[in-house]
């Protein structure tokens, strides 16, 4: 993939927390379309860069332009590794982030259920999900607000192997196409799977971007050879 | 012995046969009860709600002293009451002393800290829950409000219990400011306390009970809803 059309650029970003730092100086100029993914090991800073981007933490220094203005938090829709789920039907629980229910949108809720395999459940209390349910229901939560970019937070870290099938089907099929996508994870496998480009963290530190192929054919730093190959996990 | 198993016997009639004065004396605890307990819950309830969800300046020192409130003597807010609505009060030209009404504000006093200080630590563990979530949707502050609430209200619904018993059974703040008034502020306790002070031990015991009924039913209401709501998926307690 080309990196042309260049969106997305951070400036010295960084962030420290208690005198320790988090996430070292980071420039970077990313791709505004298809997925990045953001891979390292644990306790690298890939979450914390992440959250940065969220807007969940504010930077220390540095900043974050998207198609040259300031990321604005609407344009954005984030997923944690944990699913938050309201105590609530699932429908409920869709139709909640919305600042305006209308009957499209109620319309697109149920589309966005169906999709994710949770049409039939759509009444019942979101809690009796399970994991990888409630996880999909927090990627249609995400989808209906219309954002302009997608972060995922290890969203199928701790959900079943069917749901995580179709949760990376769903990203690659449906939303790639027309949205921003930064998925963090640490398994090299999905992140083959998923990736159009990769940033590589380690320590708090980005010691790799450049497109999925080239990063897993030729990793340029002797972090990211390693991390392929199974020694840093 | 024999003198309180007639009494007791008696008693039981009194409840029986719906004595007028028992009915009266049970009605007026039970609608000072149910005002006092609404208006701690409307105000008490979203203040919780607000104070668990936001940090501001002063946020600790407000919820200490909520806190703090929780332990008020009985006694020292029916003073504190009666000074303010005495004729020579501040509030005295309202002519609200001896009033059911005064009545329900020295509860709401009591209770109100009670209430909010519950209703704080119920949703403070869910804020903690929530909080990112509502931050990266941009959820309004009203609405996340709102859905603390909606999403605690099996735990609210045993705060709001827990109001309504710590206000049916109170005497020290009520006696001073409603002055124990036949027909017009003698409510149960009161009633118990005079009635035995008198030695009509009928009345004291038939109220006793009923009283007794009234805690034993909330309480176990609050246990049925605790092992509803600890049936309910994402319970916390």
């Amino acid at each position: 993939m080309a990196f042309e059309d260049t969106q997305i650029t951070i400036n010295d970003l960084s962030f420290n927390i208690e005198g320790k730092t988090l996430l070292h100086n980071t420039n970077l100029s990313l791709n505004g379309d298809g997925i990045t993914v953001l891979l390292g090991a644990n306790g690298a800073g890939k979450t914390i860069f992440l959250k940065l981007l969220t807007g969940l933490l504010t930077p220390c220094s540095g900043s974050i332009t998207f198609q040259g203005r300031n990321l604005s938090i609407k344009t954005r829709a984030f997923v944690s590794q944990e699913p938050v789920i309201l105590r609530r039907t699932v429908l409920k629980n869709m139709l909640f982030v919305l600042e305006k229910i209308t009957s499209e949108k109620s319309t697109l809720a149920k589309e966005l259920l169906s999709l994710m395999g949770l049409d039939k459940k759509e009444h019942q209390n979101a809690l009796t999900l399970s994991a990888g349910e409630k996880q999909r229901l927090c990627l249609a939560r995400a989808i209906i607000t219309d954002p302009e970019i997608l972060l995922l937070d290890e969203p199928t870290a701790n959900i079943e192997p069917n749901s995580t099938t179709l949760i990376e089907k769903y990203l690659i099929q449906k939303v790639r196409s027309y949205r921003k996508i930064f998925f963090v994870t640490h398994d090299i496998n999905q992140a083959r799977r998923l990736a159009d480009e990769i940033v590589f963290i380690h320590t708090g530190r980005v010691f790799e971007h450049s497109s999925a192929e080239n990063f897993f054919e030729n990793p340029k730093t002797r972090e990211a050879r390693k991390y392929i190959s199974g020694k840093i996990n | 012995m024999n003198d309180i198993s007639e009494a007791f016997v008696s008693s039981l009639g009194l409840i029986l046969f719906l004595d007028a004065e028992l009915l009266e004396i049970i009605l007026l605890s039970f609608r000072i009860t149910f005002y006092a307990v609404l208006i701690s819950s409307i105000l008490g309830i979203p203040l919780g709600a607000f104070l668990a969800s936001t940090h501001f300046k002063f946020r600790n020192t407000v919820v200490s002293i909520l806190f703090g409130m929780m332990g008020l003597p009985p006694v020292v807010v029916g003073l504190f009451v009666y000074l303010i609505f005495s004729r020579s009060g501040s509030l005295g030209w309202m002519g609200l002393l001896y009033s059911p009404t005064v009545m329900i504000i020295a509860q709401v006093i009591l209770i109100l800290p009670i209430v909010c200080c519950l209703t704080f630590q119920i949703i403070e563990s869910l804020h903690t829950h929530y909080n990112e979530f509502f931050r990266s949707y941009r959820i309004a502050k009203l609405k996340s409000v709102i859905a603390y609430i909606v999403d605690s209200r099996f735990e609210l619904t045993t705060v709001v219990l827990a109001g309504i018993g710590r206000s049916i059974s109170e005497v020290g703040a009520i006696i001073i400011v409603g002055g124990n008034i036949d027909h017009i502020t003698r409510v149960m306790t009161t009633a118990i306390a005079l009635e035995t002070s008198k030695g009509n031990l009928d009345l004291a015991l038939g109220l006793g009970i009923i009283l007794l009924a009234t805690a034993i039913v909330l309480n176990g209401f609050i246990l049925f809803l605790r092992g509803k709501y600890l049936k309910t998926p994402g319970s916390t307690i």
